[in-house]
């Protein structure tokens, strides 16, 4: 079997991990949620420099808690692409000096394809064919996976990703960062009716998602109630938005599960973490008769295990021949 | 043996220095893009610098220039540093920027002359540091025309050098300062200097992975919007 240390930093979470196949033999994540909570989301300088703060400690982590030397280790694999730009760099060039140093291969890997390929690691792999909802800070998807390694965009949002919708809307509603939780927790004590939001693309059969529509009808109810009355509903507001960008999520999903034969479907990235996504779419799934595969949370967030199964299906550089790869923020 | 390099500056720049000799020198200007080129050349030239010196075995010591310059340049040149010492258990010593480009200047310059080592800093500003004849301080960052007061000295008479010198020439030809032929090699940092400064420092100068930390200068933007919205 072959040994993979994989490095993610594509965004603010300092990740590393130890994966033998699909087993995770250590899986560190140092997350700098609370770093940028003052700044009300993340600060690509900020996150940067934190990343080459702790780089090198979190690659020692994963190795010793994987009972491993590097010298065991058969490959390197790399968040490349996409993502901060300064925050992908510092991974990059670690992983790729550690992998030229000891002339090891190097293996690039896309976000994405880490997210969904978080499916097929153990204790619980999910086998294919399932339909993936990816839906996090960065990034808001939903995959096709016909068989392990691959998977095809059935749709993915046309402007901001879900949970920086909920970001944004906490920012609006004075709640904190990371906005998911402190909106869920705020929309508890909420009418999720008392505020129509808008349904964004709900007739145009696309399984694209959009939700800055969702932002700016959300401005404005704050500007119509003004800053004591938007206090006083706050619960309402957040309820309201939560229950649309749930809403968007679970109709897209829906119509992907018409449109095909799916045996499962995998619900990943933070905003899988929401209560009433994963209410709604455990409550689809049974409708329709078909397993809900929900990623521990761990796996979810980003994480550098995933990225270590996705390159189980991806190509392996030989030294020295990535030795002038980049990053790519696209 | 040491091998060191920079990108604090849009040069990317790679040596082997063995005693006085320099087995290995390389540098990449920026591209035809003007951007610098750190992020996909600088490992290749020192995969070759290290080939050069016989193996990765043959390093007592890797010299990385912390800055301050560019915080991108600063953050790929400090990863690499940091992953290479990680794996193969060399110390790595963190040598400023504007000491080794006052170290070329004083090559040309001679003994006698202050000289100033000057980077780019952006938004109108430099990083500087001053050699008066007993190596480069601690470097200052400042508008061009404010160097002589922040370096505490007065400049005339100095040979200044640097991506940032060529750049505000004027205002620093102003106080006084002679500045080479913008073409001139004394204005691009040498690594063969990030490497030298580095053999003079104090054994226990270098250090394994997180020893090395960039010299920035400067918070993010961010911070410091915060601080003014949290005073107001
Ligand atoms: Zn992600």
């Amino acid at each position: 079997m072959t040994q993979i240390l994989a490095i993610e930093t594509s965004c603010d979470d300092t990740c590393a991990a130890v994966l033998d196949g699909p087993r995770i033999l250590s899986n560190v994540v140092s997350s700098q949620a609370r770093l940028h909570a003052r700044f009300g989301g993340i600060v690509p300088e900020v996150a940067s420099r934190r990343h080459l703060e702790l780089i090198n400690p979190v690659i020692d982590a994963a190795l010793e808690d994987a009972g491993r030397d590097l010298d065991a280790i058969d490959a390197i694999a790399v968040t490349t692409k996409p993502g901060l730009i300064g925050a992908l760099l510092v991974g990059v060039n670690s992983a790729k000096s550690l992998a030229a140093a000891t002339a090891k291969p190097l293996i690039p890997v896309d976000h994405l394809q880490g997210h969904v390929a978080a499916a097929y690691l153990e204790p619980d792999p999910i086998e294919p064919p399932f339909l993936a909802l990816i839906a996090s800070g960065g990034h808001t998807l939903l995959a096709e996976v016909r068989e392990e390694g691959r998977f095809a965009i059935a749709g993915q949002t046309l402007d901001d990703a879900a949970g920086e919708a909920l970001d944004k809307a906490a920012r609006l509603l004075g709640l904190g960062f990371p906005g998911g939780p402190a909106i869920q927790r705020e929309a508890e004590d909420g009418d999720p009716d008392a505020f129509p939001m808008p349904i964004a693309m709900a007739h145009d059969g696309s399984l694209d998602f959009s939700f800055s529509g969702l932002k700016t009808a959300l401005v404005y109810a704050v500007r119509d109630l003004g800053p004591e009355r938007t206090r006083e509903r706050r619960a309402d507001l957040a309820a309201s938005f939560q229950a649309a960008v749930v809403g968007q999520l679970v109709a897209k999903l829906r119509r992907a599960l018409d449109l095909g034969e799916w045996r499962s479907v995998a619900l990943g990235g933070g905003v899988a973490a929401n209560g009433p996504l994963r209410d709604r779419t455990a409550a689809l799934c049974e409708e329709r008769g078909i397993a809900l595969k929900l990623l521990p949370f761990e796996l979810c967030t980003d994480n550098a295990a995933m990225i270590g199964s996705a390159a189980r299906f991806a190509e392996a550089i030989p030294y020295p021949r990535y030795l002038e790869l980049d990053a790519a923020a696209r | 043996m040491i091998l060191g390099f920079d990108t604090a500056t849009p040069e990317t720049t790679v040596a082997v220095v063995h005693g006085d000799e320099v087995l290995f020198e390389d540098a990449a200007g920026p591209g035809p893009d003007g951007r610098p080129v750190a992020g996909r050349a600088l490992l290749g030239m020192v995969d070759e610098a290290a080939a050069a010196a016989g193996g990765w075995d043959r390093i007592a010591t890797m010299a990385v220039g912390r800055g301050p310059g560019s915080f991108t340049g600063l953050r790929i040149a400090i990863s690499t540093a940091r992953a290479i010492s990680q794996a193969r258990r060399i110390p790595v010593a963190g040598v400023d920027s504007t000491a080794a480009l006052a170290a070329g200047l004083r090559e040309r310059a001679g003994e006698g002359r202050p000289v100033v080592g000057i980077v780019d800093a952006r938004r109108g500003e430099v990083f500087a540091a001053a050699d008066l004849g007993s190596g480069a301080g601690e470097p200052v960052v400042c508008a061009p025309g404010d160097l002589a007061d922040a370096l505490g000295e007065g400049l005339g008479g100095a040979v200044a050098g640097g991506d940032g010198a060529v750049r505000f020439r004027t205002e620093i030809e102003a106080i006084g300062c002679e500045i080479p032929a913008d073409e001139d090699p004394a204005n691009r940092l040498s690594a063969r200097q990030i490497c030298l400064l580095a053999a003079k420092m104090e054994p226990g100068g270098a250090h394994f992975p997180a020893g090395v930390t960039p010299k920035y200068m400067r918070r993010p933007d961010a911070e410091r919007w915060l601080e003014r919205n949290d005073g107001s």
